[in-house]
């Protein structure tokens, strides 16, 4: 049964479901082969994508991010903190992914998932160097005041792509995120106020314009970004958890909108990617950037 | 502060004996055996469950012939209005093993020898009845995956304010001093697995409020059999195409 050759001849005699368990490469290449992926995707098709603000109410910004089956929750607290020395008119943004026990079968409670803190660097290495954050936003008073932006990300089903279902997660909680409004009471400190009750606060400092109604940020650069597997001279765009476990080599091009790139991310992988399979994968990136940034206009608009 | 206005309206609204807005969906998370979400109000609760499969740290098998069940409890960072939450403090603890014991006694264990089933909770927005929402939610993720359950296990809390009982509690109502009195029942069966209370109360009220609470149980046992019924009827409608 382990012999090469004759598992051309098992093929017709097994199910589908064995065939694909028992020899998972010999399955996905067979439908490679012929220009499509076990889904019915072209090779360079990502699938389905869904964004849905707002859905934490007990967050300033929120967004659910949906990438075919993998799913992720993005919502964002702000706190006022002391900005530091160096950068007194800055304020101040904390990422930080979590891949609870839920989403996939391999996270083990008690032991973080091994991607975790990778993906979780690399999505805030990317957000502070796209630049789509004014830093300077965040600012209250000069030296004294700024806001802390906690953004934490849940990924509630985990089916490959989490890099990218976590970054379009982010970007939607951003453009989805109202500055709370917030005065200067007698002691010098911050305090949060609803709104409508401006009148009662006797030291609001008049020129922050936060005071007097909720805003939200203005977002540049917003960064889009698709992760492809390279296997021999195919290219597949958006891999399922499955196509991640059994083909190594995966490349993450993130881009702007203006069609800078932002990051480029290929490490290790059996496959090694020469200029030509670059270029590829950053046009196809290319083409994500475009559908993602309509997603969320749309997504805007509501 | 008035909790129960002279007309009987609640801050939110409702009259004492009624419950929050309940929206269950099952199968949410594809990569489990079973899910579900559970909302009780602005309460949303996300539930997974992985198994029956393979034990995986041996050293906690304590009966040899029956499943090992396992069960975390945890709440995310933005679930509470008020601070950023440490991710495994005591009361994440408790609520794990509570959740953890009173689903363990509605599921048939020995039949599914040398295997562990995993309940995952996760709270993506907090506003009381964490706990109940919790235990509703793994019901119905057990139930999608197929576990062999005794009954369902349902779960609804109720308090004493302003002299009255008033029944599933939201956040203002439970932080403002009164009872609060946890329950989960077997509804099928008629027993209660869990039952929990702080604050004093005299004996008849509690029984007054404890009694609230089973009907709400009740309700909710009602409400969770006909999500799985209509589950069922999309599986079947499915098959048959």
């Amino acid at each position: 049964m382990g012999l090469p050759d004759s598992s051309q001849d098992l093929s017709t005699e097994m199910e589908v479901d064995a065939f694909r368990r028992i020899f998972p490469l010999r399955f996905f290449e067979r439908h490679l082969s012929e220009s499509l992926r076990p889904d019915a995707r072209p090779l360079g098709k990502a699938r389905d994508t869904i964004v849905n603000p707002g859905l934490v109410s007990t967050a300033d910004g929120s967004a659910l991010a949906k990438i075919g089956s993998t799913t992720m929750l993005a919502a964002i607290r702000m706190e006022v903190m002391t900005p530091s020395t160096d950068s007194p008119d800055e304020g101040c943004i904390a990422l930080e992914f979590h891949m609870p026990p839920i989403c996939s079968p391999t996270v083990r409670p008690g032991r973080p998932a091994d991607a975790a803190p990778v993906i979780s660097k690399r999505l805030s290495d990317t957000i502070l160097s796209s630049g789509m954050v004014d830093l300077k936003e965040l600012c209250l008073v000069s030296g004294k005041a700024a806001w802390m932006g906690y953004l934490d990300i849940y990924c509630l089903n985990a089916d490959g792509a989490l890099f990218d279902a976590a970054l379009l997660s982010a970007v939607a909680a951003f453009s989805n995120l109202e500055i709370p409004v917030v005065a200067l009471n007698d002691n010098g400190r911050i305090v949060a106020i609803s709104g409508g009750k401006d009148e009662d606060n006797a030291s609001i400092i008049e020129k922050k314009a936060v005071n007097k109604e909720k805003r939200k940020l203005t977002l540049k650069n917003i960064p889009f970004s698709l992760t492809c597997i390279l296997h021999k001279n195919y290219i597949l765009a958006d891999p399922t958890t499955e196509e991640e476990s059994i083909m190594d080599t995966l490349v993450t091009v993130v881009l702007d909108a203006s069609d800078q790139m932002v990051s480029l991310y290929k490490s290790g992988g059996t496959v090694l990617a020469y200029s030509s399979a670059v270029k590829s994968c950053v046009e196809l990136a290319r083409k994500r950037a475009k559908e993602l940034k309509q997603i969320l206009g749309e997504m805007d608009i509501d | 502060m008035e909790y129960v206005n002279p007309e009987g309206l609640r801050l939110d609204g409702r009259r004492f004996n009624e419950m929050r807005q309940i929206v269950a969906e099952v199968g949410v998370v594809s990569k489990a055996d079973g899910s579900a979400v559970f909302e009780m109000g602005n309460t949303k609760v996300i539930a997974a469950v992985y198994g029956p499969r393979e034990i995986q740290n041996k050293s906690l098998q304590k009966k040899n012939d029956h499943a090992l069940v396992l069960c975390e409890y945890s709440m995310a960072q933005f679930s509470t209005g008020d601070r950023r939450r440490q991710k495994f403090d005591r009361r994440s603890t408790e609520l794990s093993l509570v959740i953890r014991q009173t689903m363990e006694a509605c599921i048939l264990t020995e039949l599914l020898p040398h295997s562990q089933i995993d309940i995952f909770l996760q709270v993506l927005q907090a506003d009381g009845g964490t706990r109940s929402a919790c235990i509703n939610a793994a019901t119905l993720a057990l139930a999608d995956a197929g576990i062999p359950m005794r009954d369902l296990a349902v779960s609804c809390s109720a308090g004493y304010l302003n002299s009255t009982p008033l029944l599933d509690l939201n956040y203002v109502e439970d932080s403002a001093g009164g009872a609060d009195v946890t329950v989960g029942i077997l509804p099928k069966l008629d027993k209660v697995t869990l039952l929990q209370m702080d604050a004093k109360l005299p004996m008849e009220t509690f029984e007054t409020v404890f009694a609230l609470a089973s009907e709400g149980c009740k309700a909710i046992a009602e409400r969770i059999r006909e999500v799985l019924q209509e589950n069922t009827k999309q599986l079947e409608y499915r098959r048959a195409a």
